[in-house]
């Protein structure tokens, strides 16, 4: 079979063009450095929004602390970080599942997402103080917590959300340590410092690769257990057990399918920014996109999937429950924003993305994302404004007898949710400077493992699959 | 009167040797195709790569499949009212249901029908073929007009090495 | 692991259509031995159908029972052939190639089988042309599309339909080969059916784009047939247990445990009677067993969150259900052997490799599962009605009668035996696929060692 290397012709599809191992770690680790004039303005306006958006949970904690039900959109924002923060680095473990290459230079990225989380975790803290026991006046409110003590769903979201942030920086920690190391060995200054201790010792032994890809393994399955466990908390605790009656199986996992969705969207975005104004073209293939993109079509056809099969439950059920849950949460004040949303995370997306002309490119792809984002958080914010309307007084009964009326955001709760997404877009942009936003040794092991040949006449690519 | 002549190889670089052959004496494209016992990489052969509309097929399908589905469903539940469980006559969400199952189903029946008629099959007159092309063999089969540039075509599939030539 | 072999086309041929074209001993008396336990079973239904089910431990209140459990089994197996074909062919997971057949073939059939159940169940078959059969009848009413009764044969006959042209299309190639290498009247068929393929660049092209194409079509079928099954109980608020959001996607995951289990089971009977060691190897059985500890860990995360959120509302008389399904005798030993033999032996043994690789072993495990894949089915659906309520006048357990148990077996040797026949006349591994997989794989060499590697077309 002839398998002979040869320079490939400039084909939409071409892979990029060979770059040397040494090229690749020069050229990226120099991009942690050569920050752009833009990169700056963009990272300091996040920035003060971000600081404007901490500032404004405060005050919203001193005006507005003792009713509950104006924190509705602090729960949206919450749910939607935890979506896509948590659901991003999913990508980064998936070469070890399923042994993709094209995955491979975009999982620092996907990595990256985890230091977002921090941005929920300080987003939830009003919530808990905000979240009633689970006995009150001596009634036990439905939750999964049966006969769980009073704060156990206190002090597990915050647990489980703690362990997400580490889990996940621990996911990125031990896939970069061959960077740091190339830091340790080609950066200057701090990060040469930096890299010097975070590579503890890395010389990459037979040994160090293998306990590395162990590593890689071990804390990505960790990850996605976590994330599903915290997704199902989040989900229950701060929205199904303050809804009076309502009981729906299947919304955590809803919500973890849309957060994998949403994980994505953002990774698309966050990768054709890079890829754009890093100058990262030779780097990231084409491919990434077009399978991101797969991806993203599938996880968008899930989300109706999911909620047509909790939907048609309910619709079809007509207890006193299901007439109130759907009263409440679809056919209620929130109608206009389960539409849009809808449209907008699943409607709209399809359409785009059903093309394959369009799931080729990137423009059009990215577009396609940012609809799935701004639909992710109307949805979200459908469900978890809606829970958190309902007066405290009210929760321990079998179920709703008077919907109430939505809470509308205020500039406080503009500026919070603003600030919440910058803040989390901010820390991710300044993680780019401390470590390359690709990863080296991926980027050099997907130049080793395909390789474009001529078969006969044609042209294709050996992809190579080691175990 | 119409002939074609099939040259076989057992490897596939002199099959390809041989339809570079046939386009440098000059050979239309599509008068002359590749004919294998399992696909190869597309081009392998520098073949001919055939344009298909196979797409429409599902669209088209869909179309009519969905169409059909509202008949069924809003038509005739509106021509027999009669209410079940409280529902209302026109039951939009358990009308989609069918209605989907519908629109997939035609949209499957275009697609099949649409691979059948891009693969030009049925084809009640294949013409030359030999029975090792599925055991491994690459045919290379070349259709005249008319006879004169037959043994031109020979003569490109002997130097290519052509283990055997067959007329029909 | 690489355990890939240069194989020549003549080979491949002469070792994959052993079963066309020189008969294996063993066939002739199994499709007898079956074919009298077939009609056995057929004789069975029709002394059902003139008796009336009372020959059934059905009653109210269980009016349920086996038929709908194994009714609910079969849908569940069909799920494997679109589960594997699909969404490895879309995926290009080069391990699909000897599994798609089987697996396409076994949807056809277990669909086939299914279909059946619900419609002896009728008791009068053929009266269930009056609900679902849209003709205007002098009554003046119409069938009730709004019942999920209507949209189960609509969902599952668009399932059939689609699968069954699926498995032809991918037969075309085959066919040809077959036309190729047969005399006579047998020739003629294949002639006939392989439509005059020739294997020309247009056809190959066909092949791989329309597969790819229909892939798509057939997933979200796939997808919404075994959710419309779900909610015929999911919609229904009146009985406990039943009424769950969760119940479409968790019926589809455990179909697709069920039903990749039952391809493992196939492809060791292939792999052994066939003698098909070249071509079905202990990759393609580890390669499966990866797929299903996945599968399996996740149906085990929707029957937690099943069971949790039965709990959740706290109502009396779902925790009544529940302390009968899972604490009172029998339904706790039931309870037991469901979750040993659908997950707690089965998927920590396939944790290891030696397990994963072991043909024999991957061979009963798979059967466990589809053990406790029946089990999970049968606690589903009958505990929800057999449990004691105030206004039920009987309070009789439902004890499934002989009668209804010959049927359940007749299934198997049914389905079993439709194989059989198929098998006699078409190949149950794609040769051209498996053709194809030597054109593209190779093997690199990175340094000093060999790495297999696959070729990408260029898009």
């Amino acid at each position: 079979m002839a398998s002979e290397a040869v320079a490939h012709e400039s084909e939409h599809h071409a892979p990029p063009p060979k770059v040397d191992a040494d090229v690749v770690a020069r050229e990226l680790i120099a991009t942690t450095t050569n920050a752009s004039v833009r990169f700056k303005a963009i990272a300091w306006t996040l920035g003060i929004l971000g600081v404007i958006g901490i500032v404004a949970l405060i005050l919203k904690w001193v005006n507005d602390g003792d009713d509950s039900t104006k924190w509705g959109y602090v729960a949206t924002i919450v749910s939607f970080l935890l979506a896509v923060c948590g659901g991003a680095p999913m990508v980064a473990m998936a070469p070890v599942m399923a042994k993709a290459n094209w995955v491979r230079p975009v999982t620092r990225l996907a990595a990256l997402f985890s230091f977002g989380s921090v941005v929920t975790i300080i987003m939830l803290i009003p919530l808990v103080a905000l979240l009633p026991p689970l006995v009150t006046e001596g009634a036990r409110r439905r939750s999964i917590w049966f006969e769980a003590p009073d704060y156990a769903p206190h002090i597990w979201s915050v647990v489980g959300l703690l362990l997400l942030a580490l889990t996940g920086i621990m996911l990125f920690y031990s896939a970069a340590i061959p960077d740091f190391a190339s830091m340790r060995d080609h950066a200057t200054g701090w990060r040469q410092r930096l890299g010097k201790r975070l590579a503890r010792g890395w010389v990459g032994t037979d040994v160090q690769w293998r306990t590395l890809r162990m590593r890689i393994g071990m804390f990505g399955t960790f990850y996605f257990l976590i994330l599903v466990f915290v997704t199902f908390l989040i989900s229950t605790d701060y929205g199904q057990s303050v809804i009076p009656g309502s009981r729906d199986a299947i919304y955590p996992m809803s919500l973890t399918i849309s957060s994998f969705q949403g994980g994505v969207a953002a990774l698309v975005i966050a990768l054709y920014f890079a890829r754009k104004w890093m100058g990262l073209e030779k780097f990231v293939h084409l491919d990434a996109f077009w399978s991101l993109s797969r991806l993203l079509f599938a996880l968008t056809l899930l989300w109706v999937y999911f909620f047509y099969s909790s939907f048609i439950v309910f619709w079809y059920g007509r207890s006193a429950n299901d007439i109130a849950t759907l009263d409440l949460l679809i056919r209620g004040p929130m109608i206009y924003a389960f539409i849009a949303g809808a449209i907008l995370i699943w409607f709209v997306p399809w359409w785009i993305l059903i093309w394959n002309r369009v799931r080729r490119g990137t423009s059009a792809m990215v577009v396609g994302s940012f609809i799935i984002l701004i639909g992710l958080l109307l949805d979200r914010a459908r469900y978890f404004v809606s829970a958190w309307s309902v007066p405290q007084d009210q929760i321990h009964q079998k179920w709703l007898k008077v919907v109430p009326e939505t809470y509308f955001p205020n500039i406080y709760d503009i500026l919070i949710m603003v600030g919440a997404i910058s803040l989390a877009a901010v820390i991710i942009m300044l993680m780019t400077r401390v470590i390359p936003v690709l990863s080296v040794w991926q980027v050099q092991e997907f130049n080793l493992l395909s390789k474009p040949i001529r078969y006969v006449r044609g042209h294709a690519t050996l992809v190579a699959k080691p175990d | 009167m119409t002939t074609s002549i099939l040259g076989l190889f057992q490897q596939p670089e002199p099959a390809a040797d041989a339809m570079d052959g046939l386009k440098e004496a000059g050979f239309e494209l599509g008068t002359f195709d590749v004919l294998t016992g399992t696909p190869y990489p597309e081009g392998a052969f520098g073949e001919h790569v055939p344009q298909h509309r196979l797409f429409r097929f599902p669209a088209f399908g869909a179309i009519i499949g969905f169409t059909l589905s509202i008949f069924l469903t809003a038509v005739t539940q509106l021509a027999y009212p009669l209410v079940t469980g409280g529902k209302p006559i026109l039951s939009i969400f358990a009308m989609l249901i069918i209605m989907y199952e519908m629109t997939m189903l035609a949209g499957v029946i275009a697609t099949v029908i649409g691979i059948i008629f891009e693969s030009r099959l049925p084809n009640l007159k294949p013409g030359v073929y030999d029975t090792r092309i599925t055991e491994g063999w690459i045919g290379v089969v070349i259709t005249f007009d008319d006879d004169a540039k037959v043994s031109e075509a020979e003569s490109v599939l002997n130097k290519a090495g052509a283990l055997e030539i067959k007329h029909a | 692991m690489q355990q890939r072999r240069e194989l020549d086309q003549v080979y491949t041929n002469r070792k994959l259509l052993n079963g066309q074209l020189d008969t294996p001993k063993w066939w002739a008396p199994t499709v007898t031995i079956l074919g009298i336990g077939v009609v056995i079973g057929l004789f069975v239904i029709a002394t059902m159908i003139n008796k009336g089910l009372g020959v059934t431990g059905l009653g109210r209140p269980v009016y349920w029972g086996l038929f709908i459990t194994t009714f609910v089994f079969w849908v569940g197996i069909s799920h494997a052939g679109i589960m594997i074909s699909a969404i490895l062919r879309l995926t290009q997971a080069e391990w699909r190639r000897p599994v798609t057949r089987a697996a396409e073939l076994l949807t056809v059939f277990s669909l086939l089988t299914a279909l059946v159940f619900p419609l002896i169940h009728a008791g009068r078959p053929w009266r269930i042309a009056y609900w679902i059969l849209p003709y205007d009848v002098a009554r003046g009413i119409y069938p009730n599309i709004r019942s999920p009764l209507i949209m189960d044969p609509v969902a599952i006959s668009t399932y059939l339909t689609g699968s069954t042209l699926f498995l032809y299309v991918a037969l075309l190639p085959d066919l040809g080969n077959l036309r190729d290498r047969t005399t006579g009247w047998k020739n003629a068929m294949y002639t006939v059916l392989a439509l005059g393929w020739r294997g020309n660049p247009r056809q190959w092209k066909m092949q791989t784009v329309g597969g790819i194409l229909l892939s798509a079509l057939m997933l979200p079928i796939f997808v919404s047939v075994h959710s419309i099954v779900s909610w015929d109980f999911a919609v229904a608020s009146a009985v406990e247990g039943w009424h769950s959001t969760i119940f479409a996607p968790y019926f589809v995951i455990g179909a697709v445990h069920s039903g990749v289990s039952a391809v493992v089971t196939m492809m060791a009977l292939m792999r052994w009677l066939w003698g098909w060691d070249d071509f079905i190897r202990p990759e393609h059985f580890d390669a499966l067993a990866r797929l299903l500890i996945v599968v399996a860990t996740g149906w085990l995360g929707f029957t937690f969150l099943e069971l949790i959120f039965a709990l959740y509302g706290q109502d009396a008389p779902e925790i009544a259900l529940r302390e009968m399904q899972i604490l009172t005798w029998p339904w706790n030993m039931l309870f037991i052997i469901f979750l040993l033999t659908g997950y707690l032996i089965p998927v920590p043994m396939w944790l290891f490799k030696r397990v994963r690789t072991n043909i024999a072993l991957m061979f009963w495990t798979s059967i466990l599962v589809n053990i406790g894949m029946w089990l999970e089915r049968f606690l589903i659906i009958v505990p929800g009605l057999a449990r004691r309520t105030p206004f039920v006048y009987t309070w009789e357990a439902y004890r499934p009668s002989a009668v209804e148990w010959t049927i359940l077996i007749w299934s198997f040797a049914w389905v079993t035996l439709l194989m059989l026949l198929f098998s006699r006349f078409f190949p149950l591994v794609p040769l051209f696929e498996q053709k194809e997989s030597q054109v593209f794989t190779d093997d690199v060499m990175i340094g000093r060692a060999k790495v297999p590697a696959i070729v990408r077309e260029a898009e």
